[in-house]
């Protein structure tokens, strides 16, 4: 299937001006002021089928925001190449942004002072979304969304869950093939974060929506996406699925065995040993080396156990990993 | 197309203006002291005033004429240009309130336009046009039908000159972050300048507002064909009726820079 995102060698470098320190430095920066270029992102591509539900990884100041900013048409990049639906989109705004849906979880699409409904009827006109089409959505979206309780709410009274979930309804009420969310759960109690998580996947599969997701909660990574984009430093880091992530750096998993003795020294080849208290030891065990089995025979071999579990390795830690070790960088 | 832009105008104007007027009695107490403040300071300067009988040989009344046009263009105009306030836009970029805008498939400026629309300025409107009534009884001006036709095309520049200012002034913000104080000096600053008389002021600063903004041409020449003066700096005789021209040209090329500016803007972003 053709591309719905086509993003090739793409680049954003900003150049600022650095203060000076002290007075002469003042002054110096205001004859010559000192620029200083900064590639926020660098030479990044990727490509997205139609349906895909992606997320966008990567820590804080990594360029996330930045390649959301230049794929909504916010921003325009240094150089490179971006195709959405056929469309460049900061060459023609209004046209492209018709098109697509956009979530910003710290930022409002909506009017502060007007209700929740006239909210909608006033993006109803601005997209000029057909009346069927707009009465079937609002239906629909009032439905899952659970709208109905404060429908007629000035904006600036909702809790910050009952806002993310007006939001999520503004961006699709018009039916755009593509949603980009930016940190959707971002604030939101686990309740919150359970429901907008359901939505999202709903909205991916029944209305076959692609999404490019950022977060910085990897347990929306986890509920969510199957595939997932890292960058840092601009630089994109890996492509690929969860799993694919996960068996390559996702490294150690972990067996936590309860014995039904006490025993004074319970290590064991090909594995390590992590801690040993009472009657309760944690192992680590490389994938690669050692398979789950393996490892239970050769322990049930040697010592009495009542009890034992397996954990994969998660992807909060593989991402840590990732981040603080730089484990992908060249 | 055109039609559309202003259905999406009104549309927006309604919300802000509705939500305005939620709270009536608030609503109204602002307008009232905010047009009563500028009032008694008219009056207590019209004290000052009435003890040296006149200034640079015009008076009272005709001063109320050239403060009370001031007043009314300018508090009209920080009405409709409210958005485009150098002071509030420079904080909706802060805070990416113009990114979301940008989001929206309608024209940029047209929701910047449409964004706020503070109706407290009716206060200064008001005063303004209680200052015209006294001018008009201290020295009244024959309206001929020239006359009576020129004065709203001269509210109508007024308005597109210091909105100009206003937009200008907000696309500065997207170099500097922070709104700039010069702009002000301009703008409030410009305002109360050409509610004297202006040959009053230092030849410099005359021909500063003459020929670098020319600010001389919106009220105070205006005025000498209103009400019949002579014109000091020896112009030729069109000069009243090119405040028309000032305006236009002040806000077009406001317009002009303000989409660069927008261009700048998005090409390095915040």
């Amino acid at each position: 299937m053709n591309a719905i995102i086509k993003v090739e060698h793409l680049s954003k470098t900003f150049e600022i001006t650095q203060s000076q320190k002290g007075w002469s430095g003042a002054l110096r920066g205001l004859i010559k002021p000192l620029k200083k270029k900064i590639a926020a992102v660098k030479e990044v591509s990727f490509e997205l089928k139609p349906g895909e539900l992606v997320g966008y990884l990567g820590p804080n100041g990594a360029g996330k925001s930045t390649t959301l900013k230049m794929l909504t048409g916010l921003l325009v990049p240094t150089s490179g190449v971006v195709q959405v639906n056929g469309l460049v989109p900061w060459r023609d705004r209004t046209k492209y942004v018709a098109s697509i849906g956009a979530v910003f979880g710290q930022r409002t699409t909506l009017w502060w002072d007007l209700p929740v409904q006239e909210s909608f009827d006033l993006i109803q006109y601005m997209y000029r979304i057909p009346d069927k089409r707009y009465r079937h959505n609002m239906d629909l979206f009032r439905d899952i969304l659970g709208l109905d309780p404060f429908i007629n709410t000035p904006v600036r009274s909702l809790s910050l869950g009952q806002r993310m979930r007006a939001d999520l309804c503004a961006a699709l009420l018009h039916d755009p093939k593509l949603l980009f969310l930016d940190e959707p759960t971002i604030g939101l109690d686990v309740v919150a974060k359970d429901k907008i998580r359901q939505f999202i996947k709903h909205v991916n599969e029944e209305r076959k929506t692609t999404i490019i997701l950022t977060t910085h909660d990897l347990q929306d990574v986890e509920k969510l996406c199957e595939r997932v984009i890292i960058i840092d430093h601009g630089q994109l880091l890996f492509d690929g699925t969860l799993e694919a992530l996960n068996n390559r750096f996702g490294g150690q998993r972990t067996l936590q065995v309860d014995f039904a003795e006490t025993y004074p020294d319970v290590s064991i080849e090909g594995a390590g040993l992590i801690s040993h208290e009472g009657l309760q030891a944690t192992y680590q065990f490389d994938r690669d080396i050692l398979s789950a089995s393996d490892l239970i025979s050769r322990l049930s071999n040697r010592y009495k156990i009542s009890d034992l579990s397996v954990r994969e390795p998660a992807i909060e830690d593989t991402i840590r990993r990732i981040y603080v070790d730089k484990l992908l960088e060249n | 197309m055109l039609r559309r832009l202003f259905t999406t105008y009104l549309k927006f104007i309604q919300i802000q203006i509705l939500s305005q007027i939620q709270y009536p009695f608030s609503f109204l107490f602002d307008v009232f002291t905010n047009g009563i403040s500028l009032l008694i300071f008219f009056l207590s300067l019209s004290l000052v005033l009435q003890r040296f009988d006149n200034v640079g040989g015009w008076r009272l009344g005709e001063i109320a004429f050239l403060w009370g046009t001031a007043e009314i263009a300018f508090g009209l105009m920080d009405m409709i240009f409210s958005g485009f306030d150098p002071d509030s836009f420079s904080v909706m970029v802060r805070q990416g309130t113009l990114d979301q805008m940008l989001l929206r498939p309608a024209n940029i400026t047209i929701q910047i336009f449409g964004s706020r629309f503070i109706l407290r300025r009716l206060g200064r409107i008001a005063e303004g046009l209680i200052i015209f009534t006294i001018s008009q009884v201290l020295s009244p001006i024959v309206w001929t039908l020239p006359r009576l036709l020129f004065y709203p095309v001269v509210i109508f520049s007024q308005i597109l000159f210091f909105g100009g200012l206003f937009i200008a002034g907000s696309t500065i913000t997207f170099w500097t972050i922070e709104r700039i104080e010069a702009v002000n000096i301009l703008t409030y600053g410009g305002n109360e300048m050409i509610s004297y008389p202006m040959h009053i002021y230092p030849d410099w600063l005359i021909k500063f507002f003459t020929y670098l903004i020319p600010l001389i041409f919106i009220n105070y020449y205006p005025a000498l064909f209103f009400l019949g003066k002579p014109d000091p700096f020896g112009m030729p005789a069109f000069a009243p009726f090119l405040a028309p021209l000032a305006g236009l040209g002040v806000f077009l090329a406001s317009l002009w820079f303000w989409k660069f500016g927008l261009r700048y803007y998005q090409g390095t972003g915040s």
